[in-house]
């Protein structure tokens, strides 16, 4: 192409002199050189915390750590598996519990809030993230678990032939209680992330639909939620990993029994609150135990986000190799749909 | 415009690096000189260990012109940690030193020295509407509530020792501590002394697989947990208890008598016990007639010869220390009672003084 | 005409054929619309409830003397000489500023480079995974490591830019993840366009990704910030504790989080009011940050 042909007189990239191209070059290998300098530096974290994490593989052997039942620190025996299922059970609570009211609350500021309460009802969810975890953990055990121990217990009561709901006598510090409390804390970044993606779905998009004879909800179900899955998964994995780390709310909720709680209303314990209550007393082989518990943690987190990554890598593929947006089929809503959710 | 906005935003964040960067170049990583203050004239002397203690070595350091402490409440174990690695110029520990920690700090250069400070005692507090006061149980009987085996509080073996008071049936609700702490350690240790069925069921320490009751999360926890639940049982630090007006009971000492958690109780504990010579005592189920039985002590550990051994503050630290120690064994006993925790016996106290006259900096006595 | 009208077709008055909506579908959408706005109604009321508490627990431990004086320890003596919590309010506004300083760059820096350059090579999958497994560690592990590394390793002592690297640490996973989440949704028309006219990639990046992204940004951004600003755990074996206030960054440093933790287990209460008070004034300062955030936001959106 002819240089002076171009508007604005620019030349061309292929007539660009290598004194101009050089911002380029150094933007590439600068931000090739960060990536790989957090790459070296994570790795780093994970070698050290392996080194203060093996005396204790040593004496227990990594499964029988992993999966041994049985925390009992002055025995010196170290089975994480009560911490493990208490993380998950909390963890996945807070999902079940906090992902559907987060994305719910994003749909509703997005797609059907009155315009002028949008930016008042976003800041208020996120003003959710401003609270710091110690005051969760005392709001919830002081005011939030005994007002709820009754309604508790007449569910565990109720449902006492469901195994592991029902049954069981209902502590104030219990799983469910801080399965609750957690999916509270992880609502604002859910939501706050779902709100973002859900905004730059294309107006194309919905209008098609709507113009089509979608209802509301139908709109949302076809043209905005499948646009925006993949957004709302890196969400979502955003909130796991703040539920499976999240210590100091977790150990005043979770009553802290090294023991596996035998239903959802039972005192449990979970690696991250065994890490925050021990380690200030821990010395030897206690103290490695704990780092492997972390450990753990890191296993878990990896094992759920290369799940959740390999459900949505195909669309992330196809949204930044850059589906165009103009490539809807017109007419049918068969079509959109498909479209939208390949996309 | 745009481009203006976003130099804007960059060039905030280069100021805001470059100052932050200006703030910490002062800091090297040499153990020499790493705390801050501007001003030469008030030394600044750093510390670590038990949250037990915390609030009276906060009192005496407020109390001091001339002395910055600052004071972390990370547990006795991080405390000693952190004095084995330099990272502070002295330790606070409520359980004596072990062997190994004692070998591990002498390795600094200088072998350990701990002081004891003051005392402290655990109240079994409970919460039973009707029962305000006159309370009695004893060693075992707390035992077999912990264990489960008492399940009421009009349980023959509670009636047995509480005759004059009519007890209702409700059932007990046992709350422990669900945090390693040493207020576990010090209630164990007595039950494990009085009780051979928890000696050998459960034992002692900072945790414990308690087999039964809720857990709650310090000092706060199981006080609270006591407060909102009729019928209930714990172990809450005296200092706590007092302060709060808890409901507590007394407890049946070595010598048959029944104790309330008093001061003067606390204080009676550590008469007669045979203080080791590194002064490294641990009071369990004393013997003294007026005693409190489930008492505790704390201790500030330090190496003998502070700059020999690398205190990060330096000399100048070393000498803040003594003063605060000479401070804190002599006016600050003072506000001891005022913080509801109990003082030495006049003959440890002497003990302890003299310790802290034989610390040194590079051989040399500290004024 | 049917109940079902063809497409276009009009009634009497001129609307388009609103009845071609089924009452099933109808009933649906009602349904799922009530269904979404209860879970709003959901998603607030703790937030009500946490702030009432806070208000009526903190709110009483507020005065001048709150803001402008240190924490002492004259917990025995009462009256208001247990001090207020200016270094604490100082400290966590320095250790946090110097935590994003670090984070923020490095963060979005990360984030364009795994969008732009990185995408699906080898090396980009495994910088993601290794980042999605950061998002899960506790906030005390990351002050443990800062302390192995850098207080135990180095044996020297705690200060304030040891808990501001445990904090960026911290902050970096949820940055590069939002960022990365953000800069996804980026139409690639826009930056094709842009490179069709003959701008450098560089430029692309940053006159035309970058503005686009940045209210979805910063919103990532000031959570991870907010998150930062409320965590204890990280700053517990690094910063450590101090009462004075003291903006050498290289010392012992204050900070909201540990103060309110320390404070709240004591048993004295009036230090157990200032940890509340405390408390609503970390909330507060989270709140007008996010406020002046969004401002600023706002006014670089492009038109």
């Amino acid at each position: 192409m002819d240089a002076a042909a171009i508007p604005g007189g620019e030349r061309s990239v292929l007539e660009r002199s290598p004194l101009a191209r050089l911002p380029d070059r150094a933007l590439k290998y600068g931000l090739t050189a960060l990536a790989a300098l957090i790459l070296a530096l994570i790795v780093y974290f994970f070698i050290r915390l392996v080194g203060q994490a093996r005396p204790a593989f040593a004496k227990e052997g990594v499964a029988s750590f992993a999966f041994g039942n049985d925390w009992n620190i002055s025995a010196e025996r170290f089975g994480a598996l009560p911490l493990l299922v208490g993380t998950l059970i909390t963890s996945v609570l807070a999902l079940l519990i906090g992902v559907p009211v987060a994305v719910a609350a994003a749909v509703y500021a997005t797609e059907l809030c009155p315009l002028r309460l949008r930016t008042p009802l976003t800041l208020l969810v996120e003003l959710l993230a401003a609270v710091p975890s110690v005051v969760y953990g005392l709001w919830g055990i002081f005011f939030l678990a005994p007002k709820l121990q009754g309604a508790e217990q007449w569910v565990a009561d109720r449902l006492s032939l469901i195994p592991f709901i029902g049954g069981g006598l209902v502590t104030i510090p219990n799983y469910f209680i801080t399965g609750l409390v957690l999916a509270i804390m992880i609502l604002p970044i859910v939501s706050a992330i779902s709100r973002e993606v859900m905004s730059t779905v294309p107006v194309d998009h919905k209008e098609a639909a709507l113009a089509l004879g979608a209802t509301r909800w139908e709109m949302i179900r076809l043209a905005v939620l499948p646009y925006c899955r993949s957004g709302i998964v890196g969400g979502a994995m955003l909130g796991l990993g703040r539920a499976i780390g999240e210590t100091i709310a977790v150990t005043i909720l979770i009553g802290d029994a090294p023991r596996l709680g035998h239903h959802l209303f039972a005192q449990g314990y979970s690696l991250a609150a065994a890490i925050a209550n021990e380690f200030g007393e821990a010395q030897g082989v206690h103290r490695s135990a704990l780092f492997a518990a972390g450990l753990v943690l890191f296993v878990l987190t990896l094992l759920v986000n290369a799940v959740a990554r390999l459900l949505v890598s195909r669309a992330a593929r196809a949204n930044s190799s850059g589906a165009p947006v103009g490539s809807q089929a017109a007419g049918g809503m068969t079509a959109l749909a498909d479209t939208a959710a390949g996309a | 415009m745009i481009k203006n906005k976003m130099g804007a935003l960059a060039s905030c964040a280069v100021l805001t690096l470059g100052l932050a960067a200006c703030g910490s170049s002062n800091s090297s990583s040499t153990s020499s000189s790493t705390t801050a203050s501007t001003s030469s004239a008030s030394a600044t002397i750093s510390g670590a260990g038990s949250t037990f203690a915390a609030p009276v070595y906060e009192q005496w350091a407020s109390a001091l012109s001339g002395l910055t402490v600052n004071y972390q409440a990370v547990g006795s174990g991080a405390g000693i940690t952190s004095l084995e690695s330099k990272t502070v110029d002295f330790g606070a520990s409520d359980p004596p030193l072990k062997a190994a920690d004692e070998e591990a700090l002498a390795k600094n250069g200088s072998p350990a020295v701990e002081i004891p400070m003051f005392l402290g005692a655990i109240t079994v507090s409970y919460n039973l509407p009707g029962v305000k006061a006159g309370m009695k149980l004893d060693g075992k009987t707390i035992a077999d509530i912990y264990l489960g085996k008492v399940k009421t509080w009009n349980d023959p073996e509670i009636k047995a020792l509480n005759s004059g008071i009519s007890l209702p049936s409700t059932p007990i609700t046992v709350i422990h501590r669900s945090d390693s702490s040493g207020t576990t350690d010090g209630f164990t240790g007595f039950l494990a002394k009085v009780d051979p069925e928890w000696k050998s069921k459960i034992g002692e320490g900072k945790t414990v697989q308690w087999p039964t009751g809720t857990g709650e999360k310090g000092n706060a926890g199981v006080a609270g947990g006591v407060q909102q639940t009729t019928g209930a049982i714990g172990y809450v630090e005296q200092a706590y208890a007092l302060e709060h007006n808890f409901t507590y009971a007394s407890v049946k000492n070595k010598a048959g008598n029944f104790v309330e958690p008093t001061l003067e109780s606390t204080s009676a504990a550590a008469e007669g016990i045979t203080v080791p010579a590194n002064l490294g005592f641990k009071i369990s189920n004393p013997t003294a007639p007026k005693a409190y039985p489930i008492t505790s002590q704390t201790f500030i550990v330090l190496n003998k010869d502070l700059c020999k051994a690398g205190t990060p503050g330096g000399e100048a630290a070393a000498k803040g220390v003594v003063k605060f120690l000479q401070y804190g064994l002599g006016e600050g006993q003072a506000i001891l009672s005022k913080a509801d925790y109990a003082a030495l016996p006049a003959a440890i106290l002497a003990k302890s003084k003299e310790a802290v006259a034989g610390l040194q900096c590079n051989g040399a006595a500290i004024g | 005409m049917s109940a079902f009208g063809a497409p276009g077709e009009r009634s009497e008055s001129g609307q388009l054929a609103r009845y071609a909506v089924s009452p099933a579908r109808r009933r649906k959408d009602r349904l799922a619309r009530g269904g979404i706005l209860a879970c709003t109604v959901i998603a607030l009321i703790p937030l009500a409830l946490i702030v009432y508490y806070l208000l009526r627990k903190g709110l009483g431990a507020w005065s001048t003397s709150f803001f402008t004086t240190d924490p002492t320890g004259n917990t025995f003596f009462g009256g208001s000489s247990i001090g207020g919590i200016k270094s604490a309010i100082l400290g966590t506004v320095e250790i946090v500023a110097l935590a994003s300083a670090i984070a923020v760059p490095t963060g979005v820096g990360v984030a364009v480079w795994l969008v732009e350059y990185g995408r699906i090579s080898w090396f980009a999958q495994t910088v993601r995974f290794f980042v999605d497994v950061l998002t899960g560690v506790p906030s005390i592990v990351f002050g443990l490591f800062v302390y192995i590394v850098l207080v135990v390793g180095t044996g020297s002592s705690y200060a304030g830019y040891k808990g501001s690297i445990a904090l960026a640490l911290l902050m970096l996973p949820v940055v590069i993840r939002s960022a990365e989440v953000i800069l996804l949704l980026v139409p690639a028309a826009l930056r094709e366009s842009a490179l069709a006219l003959g701008a450098p990639r560089w430029r692309v990046i940053f006159n035309i990704v970058l503005p686009t992204a940045l209210p979805g940004m910063v919103t990532g951004v000031l959570l991870a910030v907010a998150r930062a600003a409320g965590e204890t755990a990280p700053l517990l074996f690094t910063a450590a504790y101090t009462q004075k206030t003291n903006f050498n960054l290289g010392g012992f440093m204050n900070s909201l989080p540990v103060q309110i933790y320390k404070d709240v287990t004591s048993p004295t209460t009036a230090v157990v009011n200032r940890a509340w008070g405390a408390a609503l004034a970390l909330v507060t300062m989270i709140l007008l940050l996010n406020l002046i955030a969004r401002l600023i936001a706002r006014r670089s959106r492009l038109a």
